[in-house]
């Protein structure tokens, strides 16, 4: 395929880094039709390596998550970029192994970079091998190049960013690189562009960073055409009134940012504090996005094509945690870095989220490998020399701050905490205190009061996860209906359901906020208007479900399985200590057994029969 | 017989109202709350959180009563002495 008039621009360029080559292949149609774009094709295209490696006798095991095995995937889709697709300026990175887990790699990013790499001229960016010097990757109108990158080599995300966009100039020109953290291989590392902007979770960044590969500068002018223009624009106009018109996408994002949920959470007993001891926050307040609003927020900012424009710029102009000018903290780091840690202080909280910026670190996992140490302090299981100084304590914003930095150099503890959780806890003697899933550091929502997330968690493939399959909306926002969070029952449907779902929106590539207010059918009618394919909600619904499918069997073959879709013994035994679900545990194993019968598993692995069903070729 | 509860507001309610909370005297429906809500912090609260046809909250807001969203509540709900309202304009995050 090389026509540019299906919403693809029909090239895929693959860079061998151990051979130093570049390789530009065609976008399959084939492939796409089956899996759109984005992670559907990613998760196609990583299947196949490892239906590769396995026939040349390497176990899936032995694919070391930071050697020249791994592979590595940047990824637009058919609705990114697309001038009148509602929220389409993201992308998605993938990789066979994250190092954090040891399962598939998964996170998706905002900003500019996923429609300027298809103005380039390109849908997909496959990394193979391991450079043996630093490098970066130069895509500027259609020509790619790699180069000596020995000069960014040791620079923070926000100078890599700043220094090859002047060195590229242009008008789309943007920057996804990786900072000191990925640079050091810590497990948590993310991948950032455009200064603030995250492919936050399941360490890709030390993926990267394993590959000799600072950053990724695309830039270009070309234009993704779509397949019926008129049909488009009708439908285009459709969703964008519906967002304008919806209280949430059109008036509670773009005002208050994710951080509003702060108080939601609080008061619904489900915002995780001190390392998920309870899920009621008494200094919630003071870290709420009502504080925010009135203390340090300056402006916001919108993702490319965006009408939310849920992104915060904020300052603290003064004290020992200034931040000149700064971006978030979002509603997931505020809890990690706050909630989850004790800090009550914002200013330290905004302080501690710019680090995570500035070196490259995800602030979910990064926040709650800090709270576990610090429960792990508090239970006196780190010894004193281990620490080397740092005063761990819960509710200690000077050491939040400094444990972050900490973490992206791993300097002194840091070497410990740039395991993550579950190593951490796991070296010191207590792996149940790591409130993670399949070694993920699960995000800001207690399933003891809001139990359909709990069922997510377990059963997402990446791990610890809440935008696989977010039931907290129907949950507790009440979108697109209420059902009680209190109650198991009916949450099976429900996660499978936004599960596969999310899939078709993760490889559109375009945000999940959208379905505030977008549903099935209105991405049927977009996905159809853009690539010319005639897409019921049905298909579009069985195309989610094969992504999902497809990824599981990845997992499947690394060697998880059913014993993995599991929960942190502190949720499914400790009942709830305080609040309106106070005595709740999750009943996860009613919930999975009703779940794997939808899905057609059996102990977390797809039968044949399900294969067969979703024609996925093995 | 009167009971004593506590409403909270949050986000554009309580930038709109200037109150982050209020101390209210009711006979114990939501209907009589929202009246006695509207003599304290203006008329304009009953519109805003009531569908006066339909005789119950919003659909749209998160309205809880301690903690709980009344929509999981069931039907002929009776507010106790002490209990705390929190309300929440549609909102989203993730």
């Amino acid at each position: 395929m090389t026509s540019s008039s299906n919403g693809f621009m029909g090239k895929i360029l693959r860079a061998d880094l151990s051979a130093g080559t570049l390789k530009v292949e065609n976008t399959s149609l084939e492939v796409a039709r089956k899996y759109l774009g984005g992670k559907g094709y990613s998760v196609y295209l990583l299947y196949q390596y490892l239906r590769e490696y396995i026939s040349k006798g390497v176990h899936p095991s032995e694919i070391d998550p930071l050697g020249p095995e791994n592979i590595l995937i940047f990824s637009t889709g058919p609705g990114t970029g697309v001038p009148g697709f509602p929220s389409s300026g993201r992308y998605h990175v993938m990789a066979l192994r994250s190092p954090l887990t040891g399962s598939i790699g998964s996170a998706n990013s905002g900003g500019e970079w996923g429609p300027y790499l298809k103005f380039s001229g390109f849908d997909m960016i496959i990394v193979e091998g391991v450079s043996d010097r630093p490098v970066y990757l130069s895509i500027v109108e259609g020509e790619a190049e790699l180069r000596d990158a020995g000069d960014l080599w040791g620079k923070n995300v926000f100078d890599t960013c700043r220094i090859l966009r002047d060195r590229v100039g242009g008008k789309n020109t943007s920057v996804a690189c990786i900072g000191p953290a990925g640079e050091n291989l810590v497990h948590m590392a993310c991948i950032v562009n455009d200064e603030h902007r995250a492919a936050g979770r399941t360490g890709l960044g030390a993926v990267m960073g394993s590959k000799g590969l600072k950053a990724v500068v695309v830039s270009g002018s070309r234009e993704v055409q779509v397949a019926d223009p008129e049909r488009f624009r009708e439908v285009s106009r459709r969703c964008l009134e519906a967002m304008r018109k919806n209280p949430v996408t059109g008036q509670g994002l773009p005002t208050y940012g994710t951080s509003i949920l702060i108080n939601v959470i609080n008061t619904a007993g489900g915002l995780p504090y001190k390392n998920w001891r309870t899920g009621v926050n008494p200094d919630a307040e003071k870290i709420s996005g009502e504080t925010l609003a009135g203390t340090y927020l300056v402006d916001r900012r919108a993702c490319w094509g965006c009408p939310i424009g849920c992104g915060r710029i904020t300052s603290v102009k003064s004290g020992p945690f200034q931040v000149l000018s700064s971006e978030g903290p979002e509603y997931e780091s505020i809890w990690a870095l706050g909630s989850s840690t004790g800090v009550k202080e914002l200013d330290a909280i905004v302080k501690a989220n710019h680090y995570c910026d500035e070196f490259g670190l995800d602030p979910i996992s990064t926040g709650s490998t800090i709270a576990a140490a610090m429960e792990l302090n508090e239970e006196g299981c780190i010894p004193k020399g281990d620490l080397q100084g740092l005063d761990l304590r819960f509710g200690n914003p000077s050491a939040l701050v400094e444990a972050v930095w900490r973490t992206a150099y791993r300097a002194g503890f840091g070497k410990y905490l740039a395991l993550g959780s579950k190593r951490l806890c796991e070296i010191y003697g207590r792996p149940e205190l790591s409130m993670s899933v399949k070694g993920l550091e699960m995000p800001a929502y207690d399933p003891r009061a809001i139990k359909g997330i709990g069922l997510n968690y377990a059963t997402a493939n990446r791990g610890g996860c809440h935008v696989t399959g977010y039931t907290v909306s129907p949950e507790v926002l009440g979108i697109p209906e209420k059902i009680d969070p209190l109650k198991p029952e009916g949450k099976a449907m429900w996660t499978k359901t936004f599960q596969d779902f999310t899939c078709v929106v993760n490889s559109t590539v375009n945000c999940l906020f959208t379905t505030f207010a977008l549903g099935v059918r209105d991405y049927a009618d977009l996905l159809s208007a853009v690539t010319g394919w005639s897409l019921t909600e049905g298909e579009v619904l069985r195309i989610g479900e094969r992504i999902y499918n497809l990824e599981r069997m990845i997992l499947n073959r690394l060697g998880f399985d059913g014993k993995d879709d599991t929960l942190p013994r502190r949720l499914l035994e400790e009942p709830m200590p305080e609040g309106p679900a106070r005595g709740h545990i999750v009943e996860l194993e009613k919930m999975k057994e009703e779940y794997y019968k939808l899905r057609g598993w059996i102990n977390g692995v797809p039968t044949k029969e399900k294969i067969k069903e979703l024609e996925i070729e093995i | 017989m009167k009971v004593h509860v506590k409403v909270v507001f949050y986000a554009s309610l309580r930038e709109k109202y200037k109150v982050r909370e209020v101390s209210v005297e009711c006979d114990g429906t939501i209907k009589n709350l929202v009246e006695k809500m509207s003599e304290i912090i203006g008329i304009d609260i009953v519109d805003d959180i009531y569908d006066r046809y339909k005789e119950k909250i919003r659909e749209n807001l998160m309205f809880m009563i301690n903690g709980r969203n009344i929509k999981d509540l069931g039907e002929d709900i009776e507010l106790k002495d002490g209990d705390v309202i929190s309300i929440f304009p549609p909102l989203a995050g993730g």
